[in-house]
């Protein structure tokens, strides 16, 4: 049986994937959190649309992918704060809007390729197992960065989400806040795109603390249950996929079976919550 | 004109064009309401989980509409029975059966051979290549839902607007809650040939967003809303055609274009009336304090 | 706690024909009144008389289009540290996973600063504000398992807990218990004698004949500012309520003073 777990982790292109999905798994666990908690599940998913260009353009000037995403994210990062202001039209549908827009000029560079579809394919779903060493540094200096800040302003964000019209009357700009945690989720999601493409980062993001949250009553634990989520989803999707693929023949895209186990974890979780009922007994004395 | 009438000189220029005005026309219509329940999120959830049930149709050689149509419904229970749950809010739910529904495309995908080649025409769409049958599909589709539509106009206004009321009144308001969204879900799919399942989403939403800008009656914005929609979808082929881009992602920068036009310039509610209007008052406070809260949610709180 | 010398001459908030502006509307103009430092000001009248929105002008939310409004003789936005407020409860999630203790520690934030986690002098100053409204069993509690009583005295608790000069509710025994109305009394009027400054938006005549100094009827004008008992007579009351039926001690009744 651990013949079946530790097999595919010798070979390094392998054990270059798990690192980064090992990595990625306590990123999006953190950052997820706050995703979560501050439903900002569209929000994230917007991002993912609107740095695919960025990695188009990128690509076709030959320069690092990770630099012409990150440019996009934090422009996108930064119209999506102000376009939260405009309440005639509702934040939501400019986002779906400005998403799909950034989009299609994605699919306009990348249809004039020859490699068109295949060039689509790298991006919207990743290719984990071609991360080299460049891939997994520049992974590592966003994780570290990401992870820091939320740190430092951890209990400011909190209080935002919780209650932001509190933290306002508190004397926090708003504004501000918003727009720091949108970088922050933009970093995340450039950092993550290489190895599970645009479309499945929200998966990454979204499910593990979503899980979390069920089984969780404080901010700690759900913080930890995240990160644990993450990690499992990510080191049990490569192995079902690698095992799948070797012994069963059925060739799955890496990045969708991590997303499946997440899933698993989410449906898991939901069964437990569910036996639980809610909240045990804490009865409230007067 | 005479450079319209050329561009679409040949038989799959042709029905290019009519499935882009079917498709615009539908899609103004069913994005008013959208828009008016503040459903972008949950269309884009919708749009994307049409992809897994495209490619399931397409695996188990089912019909298309009817494969991606079925898949939808399913996945509009899951959001909806989740959502239900008191630790899990909507917006994560959304995403969760978003990316969940798209993983699982891309896994039935990839397990098959020519993986990269299918995909993009389901993801963006593949006007120039729709047939007589897609066409047909499209305009009976049409008719269902805009005659729904028509029907339940008044319920579905009174919904979006005073929910409580509307049950107040002994109307079953999850039923039809249900009726629209599975209305928003067969319009995606029918969509799919002309602009594919991600960007199906802003030829529903942009156009109407856009006559929402330019006008406060509801009549006016389900006339001009689908207006809007085939403008674009038609302005957007015929650019294609010319500069050999997507025809699908040309038609959405369109769209998105008008909007971002609207936003700069419509008379009330445009950025550049809003600036000319607001002078700093007289009092010490110059400038307005912190907009009450709007998250990116809908507004489920 | 610090406390500071009722400087009873010195005004904690100041209103000079002010006049806010919200969505197009005028909601109210030309008001004037003032909270002294360990004063007890009501703000009454019917809902949607603008209420909620004089409280919001006082944190600098809403803009001033006329007159003027002082905070603790500065601007509103540039007093926020020292101004508390204390919302309703059912505005917050109620499954967000933070304890009692943990809310009304964010109190401590603006002292705390930036970067910086509350030390042991927060935790202890939380610990005796969430004492002082009676609930220091309950620290550990998930916020959301609390009663709307109690959670309406955790939100005081983190008020307190930012040891305010100046302190505003919103409606603050809507659909509260009565025991959790008395240990909020009792914590505000503590607060006002260590010399805060206490305003309350509120439509419970009954809070203010109770506790209060001053009362402002507020419906969209001005119709009486002063002590309780020259400011709540059957006319201006009328003025105010247009003679609808008002909420006296949670019953509906409509007011008619010997």
């Amino acid at each position: 049986m651990s013949e079946l777990v530790l097999e595919p982790f010798r070979l390094p292109y392998m054990q270059r994937a798990l690192a980064e999905v090992l990595l990625l798994g306590v990123l999006t666990g953190v950052a997820g959190v706050f995703v979560v908690l501050r439903r900002l599940a569209f929000m994230s998913d917007a991002l993912t649309h609107t740095v695919f260009p960025g990695l188009v353009v990128a690509h076709l000037a030959g320069r690092s992918l990770a630099l012409g995403a990150l440019a996009f994210g934090v422009l996108t990062a930064v119209l999506f704060t102000l376009l939260a202001a405009n309440r005639r039209v509702g934040s939501d549908a400019g986002m779906a809007i400005v998403l799909t827009a950034l989009f299609s000029v994605g699919v306009v560079l990348v249809s004039r390729q020859h490699s068109y579809t295949s060039d689509l394919t790298l991006f919207l779903f990743g290719r984990v197992l071609t991360v080299d060493r460049a891939d997994l540094v520049t992974t590592l200096v966003l994780a570290v960065l990401v992870l820091a800040v939320l740190a430092v302003l951890g209990k400011e964000l909190v209080l935002r989400a919780f209650d932001p019209e509190g933290s306002t009357a508190m004397g926090y700009r708003g504004v501000v806040l918003d727009l720091v945690l949108n970088l922050l989720i933009a970093l995340v999601v450039v950092a993550a795109v290489k190895a599970v493409g645009t479309v499945l980062v929200v998966a990454m993001l979204v499910v593990p603390a979503a899980s979390a949250r069920l089984l969780a009553d404080r901010l700690a634990g759900m913080t930890i249950l995240s990160c644990a989520f993450g990690v499992l989803g990510g080191w049990g999707g490569l192995l079902a996929s690698y095992q799948l693929s070797v012994r069963g023949g059925l060739r799955l895209a890496a990045g969708a079976t991590i997303v499946v186990v997440l899933v698993a974890c989410f449906l898991a979780a939901l069964a437990v919550a569910a036996l639980r009922g809610r909240d045990g007994a804490q009865a409230a004395a007067p | 004109m005479s450079w319209l009438a050329g561009t679409f000189s040949d038989d799959f220029a042709r029905r290019a064009l009519v499935e882009a005005v079917l498709a615009g026309g539908l899609c103004g219509v069913v994005g008013v309401h959208v828009l008016l329940r503040r459903l972008p999120f949950l269309t884009v959830a919708l749009a994307h989980a049409n992809f897994p049930g495209a490619v399931l149709a397409a695996l188990l050689g089912l019909n298309l509409l009817l494969g991606a149509g079925l898949f939808g419904v399913l996945v509009v229970l899951v959001v909806v029975g989740l959502g239900t749950r008191d630790r899990v809010e909507e917006t994560s739910a959304v995403g969760m059966v978003l990316a969940g529904a798209f993983a699982l495309g891309v896994l039935l995908l990839s397990a098959q051979a020519g993986f990269t080649k299918d995909l993009s025409a389901f993801l963006v769409g593949s006007i120039l290549t729709v047939q007589r049958s897609d066409l047909v599909a499209t305009a009976v589709t049409g008719t269902l839902v805009l005659g729904v539509l028509a029907a339940l106009h008044k319920e579905l206004v009174l919904g979006a607007f005073d929910r409580g009321g509307l049950a107040a009144l002994g109307y079953p308001v999850a039923g039809l809650d249900l009726a629209l969204v599975l209305c928003l879900q067969l319009t995606l799919v029918s969509a799919l040939p002309a602009v594919g399942a991600m960007l199906a989403v802003a030829l529903v939403v942009a156009p109407a967003a856009t006559a929402r800008l330019w006008t406060d009656r509801l009549g006016t914005t389900m006339v001009l809303a689908p207006c809007l929609g085939i403008a674009a979808a038609v302005a957007g082929l015929a650019v294609s055609q010319h500069v050999r881009a997507a025809a699908g992602a040309t038609i959405v920068l369109v769209a998105a274009a008008l909007f971002g036009l609207s936003l700069l310039l419509a008379p009330r509610h445009g950025l550049v009336s809003k600036l000319r209007r607001s002078r700093p008052p007289a009092g010490r406070e110059a400038v307005s304090g912190d907009a009450p809260e709007r998250g990116t949610a809908p507004a489920a709180r | 706690m610090s406390r500071r010398e009722p400087r009873r001459r010195e005004t904690a908030l100041a209103f000079d024909r002010a006049a806010v502006r919200l969505g197009g509307r005028t909601i109210w103009s030309d008001l004037s009144l003032s909270v002294a430092h360990g004063q007890f000001v009501a703000i009454l009248g019917p809902n949607g008389a603008g209420k909620s929105t004089l409280i919001k002008a006082v944190l600098g939310l809403v803009p001033v289009v006329r007159g003027s409004i002082t905070v603790l003789g500065r601007a509103p936005r540039a007093a926020r540290r020292e101004v508390a407020y204390v919302p309703q409860a059912d505005t917050l999630d109620a499954e967000f996973p933070v304890s009692a203790l943990q809310v009304v520690l964010m109190g401590r934030y603006p002292r705390v600063g930036w970067v910086r986690r509350p030390g042991r002098a927060d935790r202890a100053a939380a610990r005796d504000a969430l004492d002082a409204v009676g609930l220091a069993g309950q620290a550990g509690a998930r916020f959301g398992t609390l009663s709307g009583g109690q959670r309406q005295r955790v939100l005081l608790a983190r008020a307190i807990a930012q040891e305010p000069r100046l302190l505003l509710l919103d409606e603050p025994t809507n659909g509260v218990d009565a025991v959790s109305q008395q240990l909020l009394l009792l914590a505000l009027q503590r607060l006002r004698a260590d010399g805060a400054a206490v305003v309350v938006a509120t439509h419970d005549l009954g809070l203010a004949h109770l506790a209060c100094d001053d009362v402002c009827l507020l419906n969209h004008h001005q119709v009486g500012f002063g002590p309780v008992d020259e400011t709540l007579t059957p006319e201006l009351l009328r003025a105010a309520y247009g003679g609808q039926a008002i909420e006296l001690g949670g019953q509906g009744v409509i007011v008619a003073r010997p």
